[in-house]
């Protein structure tokens, strides 16, 4: 067995029968359980570096193993390729720090062990959906992601909220996972199988269904959409917030809510197997995804302007900043049809993981002002800089990266996506985009001025507050490094996704978007600054306020009201079909047998209930020995000659 | 194969009745064993057929004369892939009953004669998939609706014989339609057998007949099945029922109308109808399904009463049978054989391993909520809540039988309902398939129901506060002496702690989790043995 061969399986089989494990260590020993959830951790970050060299000394190349599953169906399978083993590496290095992260965050609450395991499940089937070398494995590990995510978000089951969240985060996300299905019962239908290289081979071929392969790619999209918290499905992000902090960190903002990110880029890049369905994508199906993103990353950056919840405010930016990828997805194959010429799937890409470590370190810093402070609302934080000086120092590093300045993480990788949605060259999607990268430093100055400048709250007056401890700040201050270098390693991430990339470093720094977004964050900053320092305006008062504007920000653009209204109707319609089947259905027949049987022997079936109960039994006798003569007729009459 | 290995699976647990009864007047235990070993002996002795279903044949057959005046019947001992894995799972459901009544059943009256009721449910249940004679085959039918009866009545709650004689009735008057085709198919053909009536149905020229021998047969069939609009019998029956019953009765018992609806309906009548009448048949049953798939699942969304939650899911997940049945590939219907090993007949695949899927799953379901009902003494979702702090097995066990039935990966109903869509497309894509393209987006759109109605099981019963005080004001309530009812719920243990389930339970359930995981991953088992049969192939 080769190494990669070996990685690749117990990459994610390693964390998945662990997880198994976690129960029994736990009934023994807190401490060893924990200590074992850290190496298992480690042992999965090792495996998947490993992976890392042969890919990038390949061709680019897609390496497959395959064993036998369900025969004559599908066989199991890992898939191992760049885009696989990036995901790999993130979602393990994400691992670890989480679970160091936790032994802080989560130390001292109930139902350890259980949130232990379900990390574990969780780290194994993120890991599996994106190594599968097949859709159905990958649906499977699509769905036991959302599961998780549904049993880590309801981790406090005994508070409303939580449950309720839980509920709904799973809800949405199916409507997308029946998407995703059908479109696998499609590529089924037409290629005869789930794995990627059967897909690639058919498309390859040239024998395919263009029409039929648009409206599959349509319905991946929609899977993709309702994963990835898009525009029209992205409000259950925030209500997945209830959530512990070193869940949400992982799974909502690095790891699982990118999932649909894989998958898109994923589908890209077989799509990119035959040219000629490229060229029916790019009409309708690309302008989508690129529409959808920069809607969502407008929309979810205003909102972020609003919320009062600090984890919400990182939520709405994970909505927008996973919108920037969408762009970057949907305008990769403006002018090209091949993924290694792509601007934008790279960027898409190199976004993701810039994004996983800013708004990973926002959550980890968040999980610690919630841990100091017991609450998540803004209004009662503020003057924190004291306090807290060391999250002070991160979460600056936090804003200047998310916010894109240079020469951090996100200057490179939202620099790449805005040249590519300017390439693409809608004027109204450019705006959109531009305006939303204004609107993302005006929320996070927002934020860090809520949180960290001013004076102290009554809240804060009240209790002791203090730094957050150092198993907390040390997973944070690893994120803040890479925020810092990441972006330097640009080059080398291509060449490790056999990308050909026109733009190099320095290039950042010259191109034609730099001016303008440098530009637009100065009304952003100065807007942000006189609310927040000067009060200009009255702008806190007008945005605290009853007017239009706020009534659709606060609701979120009426999204969820319009989904709470469908669940209503659901229901009412429930109800009604419940009062006509006890009418009609469970009434007019009883009263029809109770006639019949009133009419044929009075009382019996009373009496029958209400006797002794040695006339049941007798009974039962009765019929019990009818039953035997009968068999022993039977046994009579078939005699034992066949034999 | 000399052995008389089908003979003993039916003669075993009969003979063995009459000593059911007397060991359980020892001992109930001893009773319960009694029941569970017939069942794990009859297991191994269906899996030593198996070689030969793999074999060339794929059928294992043992025939015995029997009633040669009624022109030749015999007592014909028939399996194949697909009846061998439907009662192997139903054995593991008497096995598991039995091993769960030891707890769940204690202290009840008369429970000699439950264990033998039981042994006895067992011989007609498993009959009825062992047979390719007619009159066996009905024999069985009817003969598991006895036991079922006296189990519903007499260990039932609140009006349990009202429900038990609901029960009955409807499903016996299914059975005079299935007398009526059976009778039809002996006059038409002159032979009992199954096998040998499809080949003479084939070559007969009555076709116009045929077609009313199948309406006959798959209307009686789908009132065991309760499909809407035949289904009031069941919320009744099987939340009524005592936990064991309640899940064999879901489990498997209404299933067997699926499976009675395959071998009869399909797998005897249906190629002889001719195409058009069997592509119509066909889209009939599938707009069956879809209706019965969203009126179970929207009734159970709203239900409050814990086991008419099931009951009702039960309702939803027949309506995925029959809406997998209905795409059975319709090329049968001209005379075609369908080998389900082929691409098209997915579908079919997917529905008998639904059949499985859904026996494991629901079974864990029902004997869960027996569980918290056993303990807690309620029955209304609205009341409980909390139950993981408290009884954390069966919260995992509920919630691993929840999420199967909504189909979430990698739980055994996943799998079945993903066979059956991915078959759902390839019929989309052959000829006269478009109309299935509504049917099959609801379906998938009736797949999110039961997504909801399962999370809101978990969430009203388990998480949440525990209310304990809930149990002071019952008894408040009562202490007004108002209403109290004599067959409402024993109200004395409220104030005692809730505990979890007893062990014998949880190795029940133990039992039913470990299945719903494995074939959830590794279906192969199953699959393999159901791709050995073939349809319409002249015997």
């Amino acid at each position: 067995m080769m190494l990669e061969e070996f990685s690749a399986w117990f990459v994610w089989i390693i964390p998945l029968i662990a997880s198994l494990f976690v129960p029994v260590i736990g009934k023994y020993s807190e401490k060893a359980r924990n200590y074992f959830v850290i190496a298992i951790a480690g042992i999965v970050g090792v495996l998947a570096l490993s992976l890392v060299p042969s890919v990038w000394s390949g061709e680019g190349e897609a390496i497959t193993y395959t064993i036998p599953w369900i025969s004559g169906f599908v066989e199991a399978g890992v898939y191992i390729d760049s885009l696989s083993v990036l995901f790999t590496c993130l979602v393990a290095f994400f691992a670890l720090i989480i679970a160091v992260y936790s032994q802080g965050y989560m130390k001292g609450e109930e139902g350890l062990t259980r949130y232990y395991y379900l990390l574990l499940l969780f780290i194994g089937s993120m890991i599996g959906l994106v190594i599968s070398d097949n859709m159905l494995q990958m649906f499977i590990f699509w769905e036991m992601v959302g599961l998780c995510s549904y049993a880590l978000i309801s981790f406090w089951y005994k508070k409303p909220e939580s449950i309720h969240s839980g509920v709904k985060v799973f809800i949405m996300t199916r409507i997308g996972d029946i998407m995703l299905l059908a479109a696998i019962a499609i590529l089924f239908y037409m290629f005869g199988t789930f794995s990627f290289h059967g897909v690639i081979e058919g498309l390859q071929s040239g024998v395919f269904n263009t029409e039929l392969m648009v409206i599959t790619a349509f319905l991946v999209l929609g899977g993709a959409v309702a994963k990835s918290a898009q525009f029209p499905l992205f409000t259950w992000l925030y209500s997945a917030m209830e959530a512990p902090t070193s869940v949400s960190a992982l799974l909502h903002a690095a790891t699982m809510v990118k999932a649909g990110i894989y998958l898109l880029s994923r589908f890209i890049l077989i799509f990119a197997a035959a040219p000629a369905l490229i060229v029916a994508l790019q009409p309708y199906w690309f302008p989508t995804i690129s529409w959808i993103g920069v809607i969502t990353a407008f929309i979810g950056a205003t909102l972020g302007l609003m919320t009062t919840d600090i984890k919400g405010v990182l939520a709405y930016s994970t909505v927008s900043q996973i919108g920037f990828m969408m762009a970057g997805l949907g305008t990769a194959m403006a002018h090209t049809t091949d993924v290694a010429m792509s601007t934008g799937w790279f960027a898409s890409l190199f976004h993701m993981v810039s994004h996983a470590f800013f708004e990973g370190l926002g959550f980890l810093l968040a999980g610690g002002i919630i841990h100091a402070l017991g609450t998540r609302d803004m209004r009662l934080m503020g003057g924190l800089k004291k306090a807290m000086p060391l999250t002070f120092a991160l979460m600056i590093i936090m804003i200047v990266t998310t916010s894109g300045l240079p020469p951090f993480a996100a200057f490179f990788s939202k620099g790449l996506i805005l040249t590519s949605v300017m390439d693409a060259g809608s004027l109204i999607q450019t705006i959109l985009i531009f305006a939303a990268t204004a609107i993302t430093f005006a929320y996070c100055i927002r934020m860090f001025s809520l949180v960290f400048m001013g004076k102290p709250s009554e809240h804060i007056s009240k209790i002791h507050v203090h730094e957050a401890p150092k198993i907390m700040l040390v997973p944070a201050a690893i994120l803040a490094a890479l925020c810092i270098v990441w972006g330097i390693a640009q080059p080398y991430i291509a060449s490790f996704m056999h990308i050909e990339l026109e733009h190099t470093l320095l290039g950042a720094f010259t191109s034609a978007e730099t001016p303008i977004f440098l530009l637009l964050l100065l009304p952003a900053f100065l807007l942000a600054y006189a609310s927040y320092y000067k009060n200009f305006m009255g702008i806190r008062k007008i945005a605290a306020g009853k007017n239009p504007l706020t009534a659709i920000l606060n609701h979120a653009y009426f999204i969820d009201d319009l989904y709470y209204g469908i669940a209503k109707g659901i229901n009412g319609f429930s109800a009604a079909l419940t009062r006509f089947e006890n009418a009609l259905f469970a009434h007019i027949p009883d009263k029809v047998g109770s006639d019949i049987s009133d009419a044929a022997a009075p009382g019996h079936v009373m009496t029958l209930k209400k006797g002794p109960s040695d006339s049941f039994r007798n009974y039962v006798a009765a019929a019990v020995l009818g039953f035997i003569l009968i068999m022993v007729l039977i046994v009579l009459t078939v005699g034992f000659g066949g034999i | 194969m000399s052995l008389p290995l089908l003979l003993s699976v039916f003669a075993i647990p009969t003979i063995s009745i009459p000593f059911v009864y007397l060991a359980g007047k020892k001992s109930t235990k001893a009773a319960a064993g009694f029941v569970a070993a017939i069942a794990l002996i009859n297991i191994a002795l269906l899996a030593m057929t198996i070689p030969a279903i793999q074999g060339a044949d794929h059928f294992y057959k043992e025939t015995y004369e029997w009633i040669p005046q009624l022109s030749g019947t015999e007592f014909a001992l028939y399996v194949d892939g697909i009846s061998v894995s439907i009662a192997m799972i139903s054995l593991v459901l008497i096995f598991v009953a039995a091993l769960y009544s030891v707890n769940y059943m204690a202290g009840k009256k008369n429970l000699p004669v439950y264990y033998a009721l039981l042994c006895m449910l067992s011989v007609g249940l498993i009959g009825v998939f062992l047979t390719s004679n007619m009159i066996l085959f009905y024999f069985c039918w009817e003969l598991m609706l006895v036991p079922a009866y006296f189990i519903v009545g007499e260990w039932g709650y609140r009006n349990s014989y009202k429900s038990a004689l609901k029960l009955f009735i409807f499903t016996h008057a299914g059975a005079v339609f299935v007398l009526l085709g059976i009778g039809a198919t002996y006059w038409l053909t002159g032979t009992t057998d199954m096998l040998s009536a499809q080949g003479i149905l084939a070559t007969a020229a009555n076709s116009e007949i045929a077609k009313w021998i199948l309406i006959a047969l798959t209307g009686g069939f789908a009132v065991k099945m309760a499909v809407f609009p035949v289904h009031m019998w069941l919320p009744d029956a099987h939340s009524e029922a005592p936990a064991p019953m309640s899940a064999l009765l879901s489990g498997v018992i209404i299933s067997a109308g699926a499976y009675a609806i395959l071998r009869l309906s399909f797998g005897m009548v249906f190629p002889s109808v001719g195409l058009s009448f069997g592509t119509y048949f066909l889209y009939a049953l599938s707009i069956i399904g879809v209706v019965t798939a969203f009126f179970g699942s929207l009734l159970s969304l709203v239900a409050n009463d814990i086991k008419r939650v099931i009951a009702y899911s039960s309702i939803a997940h027949m309506g995925y049978t029959m809406f997998g049945l209905s795409l059975f590939p319709a090329a049968l219907a001209s005379g075609n054989p369908v080998a389900l090993a082929s691409p098209i007949a997915l579908a079919i695949v997917g529905t008998v391993l639904h059949i499985i899927t859904h026996a494991a799953s629901k079974g864990l379901f029902f004997l869960t909520a027996g569980g918290v009902m056993h303990q807690t003494e309620k029955r209304d979702i609205r009341e409980m809540g909390g139950l993981a702090s408290k009884m954390p097995f069966s919260t995992v066990s509920g919630m691993i039988a929840a999420l199967s039935i909504a189909g979430a990966p990698p739980l055994a109903c996943f799998i079945s309902e993903f066979f059956i869509f991915m078959g759902a497309f390839q019929i989309i894509q052959s000829p006269g398939g478009a109309f299935y393209i509504i049917p099959t987006a609801l379906m998938l759109i009736a797949t999110v129901f039961s997504l909801a109605y399962s999370l809101r099981f978990i969430s009203k019963v388990f998480f949440g506060q525990f209310k304990e005080e809930q149990g002071a004001v019952q008894v408040a309530h009562d202490a007004h002496g108002s209403q109290s009812q004599p067959e409402a719920p024993v109200t004395e243990s409220h104030g005692h702690r809730i505990v979890d389930i007893p062990n014998y339970m949880k190795a029940a359930l133990a039992i039913l989790v470990v299945l719903v995981v494995l074939i959830g991953i590794y279906p192969t088992f199953f699959v393999q043995l159901i791709q050995t049969v073939t349809f319409g192939a002249v015997a």
